[in-house]
């Protein structure tokens, strides 16, 4: 630990020694002297020659230390000057933080962009130690590199947007260095990637299309299960529409901009970002993530079936697979809508205004009827479960028990998903068998409310009788007394 | 009817009775005790009043017992099923609903009619000698019945209940070198959980009935030896001006006939006013407001409340638990420091002090209430 932090403080002051070491490309000793030379020697030198480090005047002396002006080698490489050498890798990141994380002296090479780049870093989960403790996962060479660094957007950058797929692949398409990490680990987000819309277009040369950096972001980068990730459940519609809601960039594709804006009052979006249900799907849920991409007019049961398997079952076996497939129409979102899905509610069944069934469905037709039927026997279960509600609530306020009847509504409530979920079945006998049990539950709790508020009239009742019987024999025993005192006075 | 046939019907009863009578004594010797019984008298002066109030006790217990008996017989004294069980006996067991709540109310007029009873004997100066222990005895049964309440208060498992006996534990474990061994004992480790639960149901069926038939047979058995205690300006009087009434039956039947009453408001107070049940108790939320313990506690509950958290160098809990309890010692200790005993003169410093004692109970225990 000692010796660590000594080394750190060396780096330190001769970084700081070495950072007002600039000099124009051509005063460059070092640089001059290495581009002569053949070989291994010589290929940092040819690297650096269009390193953006260079081209903005800093000599080779800014990472390395010592004195780039002095032609001659020894001195020019004199510890005493603070000559590095080669920066140790535990602590090479250093040798950036010391101007990037400075205001100063990144504004007096014009740099406008911000400095938080180390903060950002050193919170991300790619800083934390290595498996053989040689430094953090990666620092900024392994994703920059060190001698041909090029501006971001240069399509020369290791990290530009069409480079950063294959430079990320790098670590995480490895399955033999990813399991050092996390054996469990998928690998296999770049195939994915390729398959994906995106993906596609990155490889056709479109940079404006998102990649890795656009989903996960740079330095700051966190696991998927950290609430500070871009990709976190919560966070990741917030990432998507950082593109699809820019209107102008969607424009491009043809792609609608308003998908957020419905998500976020949908059942979907309201249950995950307002209610915190992490089951709730986000974007990635339907699109997937790294192969995104939308779902089809014949396969989005199936991914909706993900979550909704029932629903997906039912509908699969119906008459209306084969109707819509004839049509076209997409399954379950030419009823449910897409993006801004909203709570189904009894008004979505039936013939009524707010129907789904009526876009299809027309007076006297069979599908009509049926409808019709399921609507009018969710209205009587409706209806009974009110009044058998009213009976409860009176017996309550009587001061009754009726506790289990309540909880039996609690049944009901999974009685009335799986009904609903049979309309997907479109027959009117698999429905009615899914109700019917819901029917005898509000019956029976209506008899047990009805019974429980006569019971409270009956112990009224019986008390009375009780209580008249009890005060009856008082006045008997009380007339039973005075006449055996009248005896004892008269003796 | 004729009368000759009239005559024959009842010298025939009569002749079965003195059979049976013969049969019974020449078995259990029965005639010493008719002719106890026979001339075993009441007083009957201003206060005979008072005298009733033992007895009414006696029932409210006999009530408890057939109550508490029918009820054990579907109660579950665990934390996962007491709740559940006692829910179950409201809504399901026949009358299971009456029978609960003529046991929670009788438990309350029970205790209620022992403290009348109590201070009725104390303003009568009945516990002055020869009847010290028939005192200590009947102390002992309001003791018992007080722990009776605390511990079947928890029974039910509701939210009020758990955190009552959390406070009312609290308080145990503030009292000086024994407190915090008092209060693991009680609650079976350091917080109120189903351990307490299954030991307060365990003391409330099996223990404390068995100590409250000791010292309720010794209490009868001392009355009975010693017979009613007579008002004090009697000493004076001569044998003959001294008023009273035969035990049987005349004393009897009019005691039968207040527990008639009794047994009547019992039940109007049980139809009117059911024990309400509540929520049931969660050891994770927290304490609903209004939290206090069983209405003959509230007195010193509200007292504990006024005192400071620290006075002068004393914690103030502490002081407080030390105040009630030299306090509960005096009035127990009241035959030996009643210093008129022997003079025969009403003590009026003795009365004076039993009525402070009253109007600090009631006005203390009024401000409680109020409080909420």
């Amino acid at each position: 630990m000692k010796n660590r932090l000594i080394l750190i403080i060396t780096l330190l002051f001769s970084i700081i020694g070495t950072c007002k070491l600039q000099a124009a490309p051509g005063n460059d000793e070092c640089y001059n002297c290495h581009e002569n030379l053949d070989g291994k020697v010589q290929a940092p030198a040819a690297a650096f020659k269009t390193d953006v480090h260079h081209l903005a005047g800093i000599s080779c002396s800014g990472c390395h230390g010592g004195d780039s002006k002095n032609g001659d080698m020894e001195s020019a490489m004199d510890k005493k000057k603070g000559f590095l050498g080669i920066p140790q890798v535990k602590t090479r990141y250093m040798v950036c933080v010391k101007c990037h994380s400075d205001k100063k002296t990144m504004q007096s090479f014009g740099f406008k962009g911000g400095t938080e780049q180390f903060e950002k870093l050193k919170e991300s989960v790619h800083f934390k130690p290595s498996y053989n403790n040689q430094g953090p996962i990666a620092d900024c060479i392994t994703c920059h590199g060190a001698h041909g660094i090029a501006k971001v957007k240069d399509p020369k950058s290791k990290v530009s947007p069409l480079n950063v797929v294959a430079l990320c692949g790098g670590c995480h398409s490895n399955a033999t260095f990813m399991k050092q990490y996390n054996p469990g680990i998928p690998v296999d987000q770049v195939i994915k990637y390729r398959t994906s819309v995106h993906g596609e277009k990155n490889a056709k040369g479109d940079a404006n299309t998102a990649q890795c950096v656009s989903c996960h972001s740079n330095h700051g980068i966190y696991s998927v299960k950290d609430p500070r990730s871009t990709v976190y459940n919560k966070n990741i519609a917030k990432t998507c529409s950082g593109c699809h809601s820019n209107s102008v960039l969607m424009a491009k594709y043809n792609i609608p901009s308003d998908q957020y804006e419905k998500y976020k009052t949908s059942v979907h979006g309201k249950a995950l970002l307002e209610k915190g249900d992490a089951g709730a799907p986000s974007c990635n849920g339907c699109h997937g993530n790294h192969g995104a991409t939308p779902p089809g007019v014949e396969t989005i049961s199936k991914v909706c079936g993900t979550c909704h398997a029932f629903n997906m079952e039912l509908f699969e076996k119906s008459v209306h697979k084969n109707a819509f497939a004839s049509r076209s129409l997409p399954e379950c979102e030419t009823c449910h809508g897409n993006h801004g899905i909203q709570p189904v509610t009894d008004e979505f069944l039936g013939t009524g205004e707010k129907s789904a069934c009526i876009k299809c469905h027309h007076s006297g037709d069979k599908g009509f009827i049926v409808a019709a039927e399921m609507k009018q026997l969710m209205d009587t279960l409706g209806m009974q479960r009110k009044s058998a509600n009213e009976y409860l609530d009176k017996a309550e306020q009587l001061g009754m028990d009726v506790s289990d009847e309540k909880y039996s509504f609690q049944k009901l409530k999974q009685i009335l998903i799986k009904t609903k979920t049979s309309v997907h079945s479109s027959e009117l006998d698999k429905f009615k068998n899914e109700l019917n049990p819901g029917i005898e539950i509000v019956n029976d709790a209506e008899i047990s409310g009805r019974k429980a508020i006569e019971n409270y009239y009956f112990r009224r009742k019986g008390l009375a009788v009780a209580s008249i019987l009890v005060t009856f024999l008082v006045v008997l025993l009380y007339i039973k007394l005075k006449r055996i005192e009248r005896k004892d006075n008269a003796k | 009817m004729s009368k000759e046939k009239l005559h024959s019907s009842s010298t025939e009863t009569g002749k079965a009775d003195s059979a049976i009578n013969k049969w019974l004594d020449d078995r259990f010797q029965l005639a010493a005790l008719r002719e106890f019984a026979k001339h075993k008298s009441v007083p009957k002066f201003r206060e005979t009043i008072w005298y009733y109030f033992g007895g009414i006790a006696l029932l409210l217990f006999l009530v408890q017992v057939c109550t508490g008996i029918l009820l054990v017989m579907y109660y579950k004294g665990t934390e996962d099923s007491a709740f559940e069980s006692v829910r179950f006996i409201d809504a399901k067991v026949n009358f299971g609903w009456l029978i609960r709540s003529i046991h929670s109310w009788s438990a309350n007029l029970m205790i209620l009619a022992i403290f009348i009873h109590m201070f009725s004997i104390y303003f009568l100066k009945s516990f002055r000698k020869p009847r010290e222990l028939t005192w200590y005895t009947g102390i002992g049964l309001l003791f018992v019945t007080m722990a009776f309440g605390f511990s079947g208060y928890l029974l039910p498992w509701n939210e009020l209940a758990y955190f009552a006996t959390k406070v009312g534990t609290d308080i145990t474990g503030q009292v000086p070198v024994v407190g915090k061994f008092m209060l693991t004992l009680m609650r079976g480790g350091a917080d109120v959980t189903g351990a307490t639960l299954s030991r307060f149901f365990g003391i409330h069926v099996a223990l404390f009935p068995g100590i409250f038939a000791i010292f309720l047979m010794l209490h009868l058995l001392f009355i009975q030896r010693q017979g009613m205690s007579e008002p004090e300006e009697w000493a004076k009087l001569d044998p003959k001006e001294k008023k009273t009434i035969p035990f049987f039956p005349n004393f009897m039947l009019r005691e039968l006939l207040i527990w008639l009453i009794v047994i009547n408001i019992l039940a109007v107070l049980a139809v009117y006013f059911p024990w309400e049940l509540g929520k049931k108790a969660d050891a994770f939320a927290s304490a609903p407001q209004g939290i206090k313990p069983e209405w003959y506690f509230l007195f010193m509950f509200q007292i504990l409340k006024y005192i400071p958290g620290k006075v002068w160098l004393f914690d103030g809990e502490v002081l407080g638990v030390l105040f009630f309890g030299v306090g509960i010692g005096l009035w127990v200790l009241v035959p030996f420091w009643d210093s008129k005993i022997k003079s025969g003169h009403r003590n009026k410093i003795l009365t004076y002090i039993g009525i402070g004692i009253v109007v600090f109970m009631i006005t203390f225990t009024t401000i409680a209430w109020i409080a909420g």
